[in-house]
């Protein structure tokens, strides 16, 4: 029987801690005198309110969690936490509720896919409290890539439960992740703080440093203006949001690790890290030259600072933008998508389908070529030095093979809704892979869309948050079942 | 590797093949057209080829093995497909350019069906027979490819039917067991096209379409004597007719060859790839001919029914006939369609895409992944009918989808690369890597406005799709060429 006291019990918790984070922005608003601290008041009273009558009928429930509910509980505190985070847009930018879910969820699984349409006239609480949306969603995403997926078994994502830090204890959920999560939050708290000291030291006004740190460092993508990075023009911000973006799209287990040791090496030997940077490296190339050749920009330096940005934000699923990348000549903005598509390393804030999976996949179509010139070889698929479980590969495989089937029903549904082939293809690009940049009708922002696709594409970002299977496992008649 | 050996059977190969040039030279002297000539000289330097190739290595009694196979496997559609483009390349009437006439004979023997022409009905009948018979000769050549050779060499998890094959089962000697299921299903196939024919003659198509229809129909080719495909003829029967034999074309003939020898349908009723094909077209078609309806695309149900049945049909098969302009169809559609040519016709038929049984794998996979999350202790097997799958068979499949995948993405990116827009490129990739056809955007119609180097990754993307993508890639990796 699935124990709903339980579930319910960590879920009010959770929204009342939560409720606590809406008065930061209250506190921006008294600061910047913008008028919007009693929405934010109540938006935290309501929240708390909510949170509190889930919590207290089942406060001294004994239950404790197992595996099973860790679905549920996944899957219902992004869904929660999007919903009452709406509260605030509904009084000022006026968004309606679709408007507002789509922008929590936004905010929430870090795409940074925007339906506000004029940035630089919204309250400047408005604007911190997304980017506010973005940092927490990060600090959860972490959390869920580096400790709950790999105990849930998601997508092949076991492959890192022996790398989790913290105790090992399959069937009790709590213990294990409030150590994991207070590591690595540390972690991600520090780099935080550098990265808006690196902003801030490169010219951005504090403001905007603190709201370009958070989102940032979640590659969540929502910024304070709507050309995103493209409003400051200095190559200096880029690079400084090209290095954060790079770190921030890497497993925060290596990090931990290479704090702990002091050493560097714990990168160098990660086989993921590896094909990351390998990765990366010939995009960046590849667009570069290719920016060149069509004289899209004259200078060598132009080419590289541009190109190499929206590699990274797009490898790492940030979503941010520091030119026009839309009009970019012949393959460019689709290249662009499908590397989202690929995206950054498992056990990061990023999205996409994974470094890992995708380099697995590989390894495993490699052993299939030497299998049919050799069919009674035993080839075994290794990452690293060890060789990976029949178990861990086909979990990879149903991944992948899911992630096209939804990628492409997502589309459907889109065109469906009346959108061109374009448009379609990037907002599925942009919302499930958590991206954020799209193309065509989605190109700067996501207001313009009907309500239908707008739904959709709140969708496409949770379910791609969730790496599919959490959200589609609830879907059996099985897991209800006792 | 064995140079000679696949030597001499690519001389045969090409000498048999320069003969099937005479019939459409026979056609233009009966219709009395221009067309004669370049045929005969085509057969000349086909056959003269063949001979040299062939003379020095005619003693070599060795029998092929498992590496050969794949390089006559691919020389078998890139040498044939460069000489079946000889008679088009020197016929005056169409003038195509080499670029041209290679990707509409290399279209023709991967029995895609996608083509560079227009005008069809101003075509000299030659022309227009000898393009109905490369499709023809190609499904010939796919039923043999897909039910005997690609499971003999464990291509992308189809060593699956290495035990259903009709014939006797040696595995290191390829040729006497070809040779053996070869005649057995090219009787089926045979037979198939002269009640595919009949069907259309009595329908009321003249004797030359009914004879031109059934050859790109039985060989899910969907090259049509006429510009408007099967829409030329505005008659409900015909199509009838060509929505039963597209069915029965995209079924696998290792069935038929059981059928026909037990006298009994079960065979089909059993075969759960056979009902997964039948129930996904049965859907395709459901959502298209609702979505019709209720856009009022044609102004009522019958006409919605029978264009959307038909090009479900079409499409889903990977045909690629037409009734309608149907990427100009409301919504979703034209994309719906396209997508679902990516599942294509079953294994072992002359159908495109990455197979039925292959994407039934993939389903059953990704359930009992979820039925894994819910009890990580249990043990599932994955059954195709009452049989469990070989975990290799499943590893094959993956890595056929994932090969897939990632060649489609490579194509279409170097398609924009060549100036292409994203609908277009797209579409065409999958109309030609699915040996579909008719594409959306600008190759909606034909692919005739599209940059030479375009049409020579197009001619790639065909072959690859055929070939079932690893067949040809194996020839790139360095193993291969070692002993």
């Amino acid at each position: 029987m699935m124990r709903f006291a339980a579930v319910r019990r960590i879920l009010g918790v959770l929204i009342a801690a939560y409720s606590v984070t809406m008065l930061v922005p209250a506190g921006v608003a008294l600061l910047y005198r913008d008028g919007q601290a009693l929405h934010f008041v109540d938006s935290f009273l309501v929240t708390l309110t909510i949170g509190l009558v889930m919590w207290l009928p089942v406060r001294s429930t004994q239950q404790e969690l197992r595996r099973r509910e860790g679905f549920l509980i996944v899957t219902l505190y992004w869904v929660i936490l999007s919903a009452v985070s709406t509260l605030p847009f509904h009084f000022s930018p006026h968004l309606d509720f679709t408007d507002a879910f789509f922008e929590s969820v936004s905010g929430f699984t870090t795409t940074g896919a925007t339906t506000i349409v004029n940035l630089d006239k919204v309250p400047k609480s408005i604007l911190y409290y997304r980017a506010q949306l973005n940092w927490l969603g990060g600090m959860g995403i972490i959390v869920l890539a580096i400790a709950v997926l790999p105990l849930l078994r998601v997508g092949g994502m076991q492959l890192f439960k022996a790398e989790t830090p913290g105790p090992m204890k399959d069937e009790k959920l709590t213990p294990r992740i409030e150590h994991t999560a207070r590591a690595l939050w540390a972690i991600y708290v520090g780099m935080t703080g550098l990265c808006i000291l690196g902003f801030w030291a490169a010219g951005m006004n504090f403001f905007d440093a603190v709201c370009q740190g958070f989102a940032t460092m979640a590659t969540g993508g929502f910024s304070t203006h709507n050309a995103s990075f493209g409003y400051w023009h200095s190559p200096m911000i880029s690079a400084i949001a090209d290095v954060f973006m790079f770190l921030s799209g890497m497993n925060f287990a290596l990090h931990y690790i290479a704090l702990r040791k002091g050493s560097l090496r714990a990168y160098w030997t990660d086989p993921e890290a590896r094909v990351y940077v390998g990765f990366i490296g010939a995009s960046i190339t590849l667009v570069t030259l290719t920016l060149l050749l069509t004289h899209t920009y004259s200078s060598f330096g132009a080419a590289l600072n541009y190109g190499a940005f929206q590699v990274l934000t797009v490898v790492t699923c940030t979503g941010f933008v520091n030119t026009d990348f839309t009009h970019w000549p012949v393959f460019l903005p689709a290249l662009l998508m499908m590397l989202a598509i690929v995206g950054g390393s498992a056990g990061s804030t990023a999205g996409g389908m994974k470094v890992v999976r995708v380099q697995l996949a590989v390894k495993q179509c490699v052993r299939e070529f030497r299998r049919i010139l050799h069919p009674r070889a035993e080839i075994p698929v290794k990452l690293g030095r060890n060789v990976l479980p029949e178990r861990v590969v086909s979990a990879i495989w149903s991944f992948l093979a899911a992630y096209v089937l939804v990628y492409l029903l997502f589309m459907l549904i889109l065109l469906g809704t009346g959108m061109d082939w374009d448009s379609a293809f990037a907002a599925v690009s942009a919302c499930f892979n958590n991206m954020g940049a799209g193309l065509g009708m989605v190109g700067s922002n996501f207001a313009h869309i009907s309500d239908a696709a707008k739904w959709t594409c709140s969708i496409a970002m949770l379910v791609g948050r969730l790496e599919i299977f959490t959200f589609l496992v609830l879907l059996t008649p099985m897991y209800w079942r006792r | 590797m064995q140079p000679r050996v696949i030597q001499r059977i690519l001389g045969l190969l090409l000498m048999v093949f320069s003969f099937t040039m005479l019939p459409p030279a026979a056609v233009g002297w009966i219709y009395g057209d221009i067309g004669v000539r370049p045929f005969l000289d085509g057969f000349l330097v086909t056959l003269g080829t063949g001979l040299i190739l062939w003379w020095p290595a005619r003693n070599v009694r060795r029998d092929l093995r498992l590496r050969d196979g794949f390089i006559v496997a691919v020389s078998f559609w890139v040498v044939l497909g460069l000489f079946g483009a000889i008679p088009l390349a020197l016929a005056a009437h169409p003038h195509l350019s080499i670029t041209d006439a290679v990707f509409e004979s290399i279209s023709g023997l991967t029995t895609t069906g996608a083509t560079v022409i227009v005008g069809l009905d101003v075509l000299p009948k030659s022309i227009l027979f000898y393009r109905q018979e490369l499709e023809w000769l190609g499904g010939m050549g796919i039923i043999v490819l897909a039910v005997a050779v690609l499971p003999m060499l464990g291509v992308g998890g189809m060593q699956l039917y290495r035990a259903e094959t009709p014939g006797p089962i040696k595995d290191a000697k390829l040729t006497p067991r070809i040779a053996e299921t070869a005649k057995a299903l090219w009787y089926i196939y045979l037979g198939m096209t002269v009640a595919c024919g009949l069907a259309y003659w009595l329908a009321g198509m003249d004797v030359f379409d009914a004879v031109a229809y059934s050859f790109s129909t039985v060989s899910i080719g969907g090259f049509a004597p006429h510009d408007a495909s099967m829409g030329y003829f505005n008659n409900p029967l015909i199509e009838a007719v060509a929505i039963v034999f597209m069915l029965l074309a995209g079924a696998n003939f290792g069935l038929h060859f059981f059928a026909i020898r037990r006298r009994s349908l079960r065979p089909y009723l059993e075969d759960s790839e056979f009902r997964t094909y039948f129930t996904v077209l049965a859907v395709l078609a459901a959502i298209t001919v609702g979505y019709l309806y209720l856009t009022g695309h044609f102004g009522g149900f019958g006409d919605d029914f029978r264009h959307g049945l038909f090009q479900a049909v079409s499409i889903g098969t990977t045909t690629g006939f037409t009734t309608s302009a149907y990427h100009q169809w409301p919504g979703f559609l034209p994309a719906l369609l396209i997508f679902a040519s990516f599942i294509g016709g079953c294994a072992g038929s002359t159908g495109g895409g990455i197979k039925v049984v292959r994407f039934l794998l993939l389903l059953k996979q990704g359930g009992r992944e979820l039925m894994r999350l819910v009890h990580p202790n249990a043990q599932f097997a994955v059954k195709i009918g009452r049989r469990p799958v070989d975990d290799r068979v499943i590893d094959a499949v993956w890595g056929f989808f994932a090969a897939y995948v990632a060649t489609f993405s490579i194509i279409m990116l170097a398609l924009m690369a060549t100036g292409l827009d994203q609908v277009t490129a797209f579409s065409a990739v999958a109309a030609c890597m699915n040996n579909l056809g008719p594409g959306l955007g600008s190759v909606g119609e034909n692919f005739a406005n599209l940059n030479p180097i375009a049409k020579w990754l197009l001619c790639l993307a065909m072959l690859f799709g055929r070939l079932e993508v690893f067949t040809p890639l194996v020839l790139f990796t360095p193993g291969f060429w070692r002993r």
